[in-house]
């Protein structure tokens, strides 16, 4: 039977040109689309070069406040990153995690060089920074914790910095790089992080110390992430217990405000949960609310493929009426028409895959999606098992979607009116 | 000449009514008909265009569901018309073939011919000697790889009798077989039908030739979707 279809799939397809491109053409789109964004997704989640343990890490870097008025939350609230005091006083002081480290994440720096403006990128760093990311270090080493407490005027700077600031001069240990109004000696140099990399990103790194804390005014809110690092995934809910707990008591304290901390949150949780209110994210509505966008995404092509569907229906008729002539029910028609359109969709996806491939290898580094503000990351090759099986469930959903309705009304078609013309 | 059947019957229809309704019209297209072909007959219906022969036929093949009255097959009295049901015994006991052949282009002869092999589910090689069998039975062999489009009228006609013979139907209803041929192929189908009949295979036939309803068994008139004469 199923050779039978296979056999009529290929002969209507090479009739059909027209309506075989049309629909291939859309199918491999949409799943071209799907697989390059699924691919940067997963590369930037699953960790590389230096966030290689990223599965170890979850990260807090949001924290709301609200005012109270005589006990009572008023429509007053302000959402940041997390304050240097509440980085540094309280959350470094979890005990359940291994590893503990505050860092602002990459902001923009710009400067002039030889006459040239130039805009790269600087991170304000604790010493435990260089343990929650694993670093290639080229020459030197990082800042130690004495060194960051102490406010010590060092810098550890990218491969390609040193390119840019120094030329070609083999040794820069000791040199001098010059940030706003301080001059910053090299200690380290390193090989440049991937652009994938979300949270290990910079340039130019110094301790976070050398800087006033200019957010005095407000301990919760500031400008720094806090991650933890854990031996294994299992002390997450530790972390996480620990850091709410914290929270709490801090938040009892204070009576003119409530404190609201998001997260800990893993990398993948962090990019679902976007911008919006920390207080209202939940892992579970955000997944659903971008299972509900990947599925409109699916469903716009499908809907296509359904019409075109619709309106070759007639072009069936006659087959139609000689297979129920010859014994077909309308169960083993739709089962036909289904198969069809699955193998139309696996051989759509299957194109859609190589043509994501092929822009990726070709177009990769000079087009790019933007996860955050400052980081807008360029479109990766990876091969994941899950990306590739997930892709090919999104063909068989999109070939069920889109030929179900048209197979039911194909299968009710009345054979008499086919196979005589009509004539009663 | 005398002709001896088994005196099983292998179609009844009693009092068997369709009408065919769109939003503006009601059509009559078979009013009151009582009808009975025994086994091993050949019977032709004959009668103006429209006045109701493929409705019958049809209904006869389960092909349409009769708005009054009841219908026999092989001693079973249909119903139900429950689609899976009305299948299975289309596939089982009716072999169909039509004025326009109704081959589906897109398969080769042999495809065409396995087609109600397939849906009755009968294994490969017992599907393959069957084709073989009604290959060999009007003389297309040599043809079997060939699509519609390459054979002529006449073989189109003979690769849709071998299809609807593959099964070993016990009744095979023929829509104007021979409309769309020349007069000697026409006679050539004719015969391939005489032959299935006297192996004993029940055939009725909608046919415009007099001479050709002239040589079965019984002659069956309709107008105005009512037997007559």
């Amino acid at each position: 039977m199923l050779k039978n279809y296979f056999k009529i799939f290929l002969k209507v397809a090479s009739q059909s040109k027209l309506f075989t491109f049309l629909s291939l053409f859309g199918i491999s789109l949409t799943i071209m689309f799907v697989m390059i964004f699924s691919m940067t997704i997963s590369k930037i989640t699953s960790g590389s070069g230096p966030e290689k343990d990223l599965k170890k890490i979850v990260f807090c870097d949001r924290i709301m406040t609200k005012r109270t008025v005589n006990g009572k939350s008023t429509n007053g609230y302000s959402i940041s990153a997390c304050g240097r005091t509440l980085s540094e006083t309280y959350l470094k002081k979890i005990k359940s995690a291994d590893i503990v480290s505050m860092y602002t994440g990459a902001m923009p720096w710009e400067f002039i060089l030889n006459g040239k403006y130039q805009k790269k990128l600087q991170n304000q760093t604790d010493a435990e920074y260089w343990d929650l990311f694993e670093y290639k270090f080229l020459q030197g080493r990082p800042y130690t914790k004495e060194e960051v407490i102490s406010g010590a005027n060092l810098a550890v700077i990218t491969q390609s910095l040193k390119l840019l600031i120094f030329g070609s001069d083999e040794n820069v240990l000791g040199k001098t790089v010059h940030y706003t109004s301080m001059d910053l000696t090299v200690t380290g140099v390193v090989e440049d992080p991937p652009k994938t990399d979300q949270n290990a990103t910079g340039d130019l790194y110094f301790p976070y110390t050398l800087l006033k804390n200019t957010e005095a005014f407000d301990e919760y809110l500031g400008g720094f992430n806090t991650a933890f690092k854990a031996g294994n995934s299992n002390q997450f809910s530790a972390i996480h217990d620990e850091t709410h707990a914290m929270i709490a008591r801090l938040d009892a304290a204070d009576t003119t405000q409530s404190i609201f901390l998001s997260g800990p949150y893993s990398q993948l949780e962090k990019i679902m949960r976007g911008y919006g209110d920390p207080e209202e994210y939940s892992k579970g509505s955000s997944l659903f609310k971008y299972l509900l966008y990947a599925l409109a995404f699916i469903l716009l092509p499908a809907v296509n493929l359904m019409a075109l569907n619709f309106a070759r229906i007639h072009e069936r008729g006659e087959e139609i009426a000689i297979r129920k002539s010859f014994g077909a029910a309308s169960s083993a028609l739709r089962s036909q028409f289904l198969f069809e359109n699955i193998l139309m969709t696996l051989t759509g996806g299957i194109i859609g895959i190589i043509l994501a491939y092929l822009v990726v290898g070709l177009l990769g580094s000079s087009l790019t999606i933007s996860i955050n503000y400052f980081n807008n990351v360029p479109l990766t090759f990876s091969f994941n098992y899950m990306v590739f099986a997930a892709t090919l469930l999104a063909c068989l959903i999109f070939g069920l979607l889109s030929g179900y309705l048209p197979a039911i009304r194909l299968s009710r078609m009345k054979p008499a009116v086919y196979l005589k013309g009509g004539e009663l | 000449m005398n002709y001896n059947f088994i005196s099983n019957t292998m179609i009844k229809l009693e009092n068997i009514s369709k009408v065919y309704r769109t939003k503006e019209i009601e059509t009559l297209a078979l009013d009151n008909i009582n009808f009975d072909v025994k086994e091993g007959e050949f019977v032709s219906v004959m009668g103006p265009s429209g006045c109701g022969k493929s409705t019958l036929l049809n209904i006869i093949g389960l092909l349409d569901e009769p708005d009054k009255g009841k219908l026999n097959l092989n001693n079973l009295e249909i119903l139900s018309y429950e689609d899976k049901k009305t299948a299975r015994m289309r596939n089982q006991l009716v072999g169909f073939i039509f004025q326009s052949f109704h081959l589906i282009k897109e398969l080769n002869i042999y495809d065409n011919v396995e087609l109600p092999l397939i849906y009755r589910k009968t294994p490969a090689s017992e599907r393959k000697k069957r084709v073989m069998e009604a290959l060999e039975k009007v003389g297309l062999t040599n043809r079997m790889q060939h699509y519609p489009g390459q054979l002529s009228g006449g073989q189109c006609q003979r690769a849709a009798i071998a299809r609807a013979v593959a099964g070993d139907p016990k009744i095979i209803l023929a829509d104007e077989p021979t409309g769309n041929l020349d007069s000697i192929i026409g006679h050539e189908v004719v015969g391939i039908l005489a032959d299935l009949n006297a192996k004993g295979t029940t055939i009725v036939m909608v046919t415009h030739d007099e001479m050709i309803a002239r040589s079965t068994h019984r002659i069956v008139r309709l107008f105005d979707g009512r037997l007559v004469g």
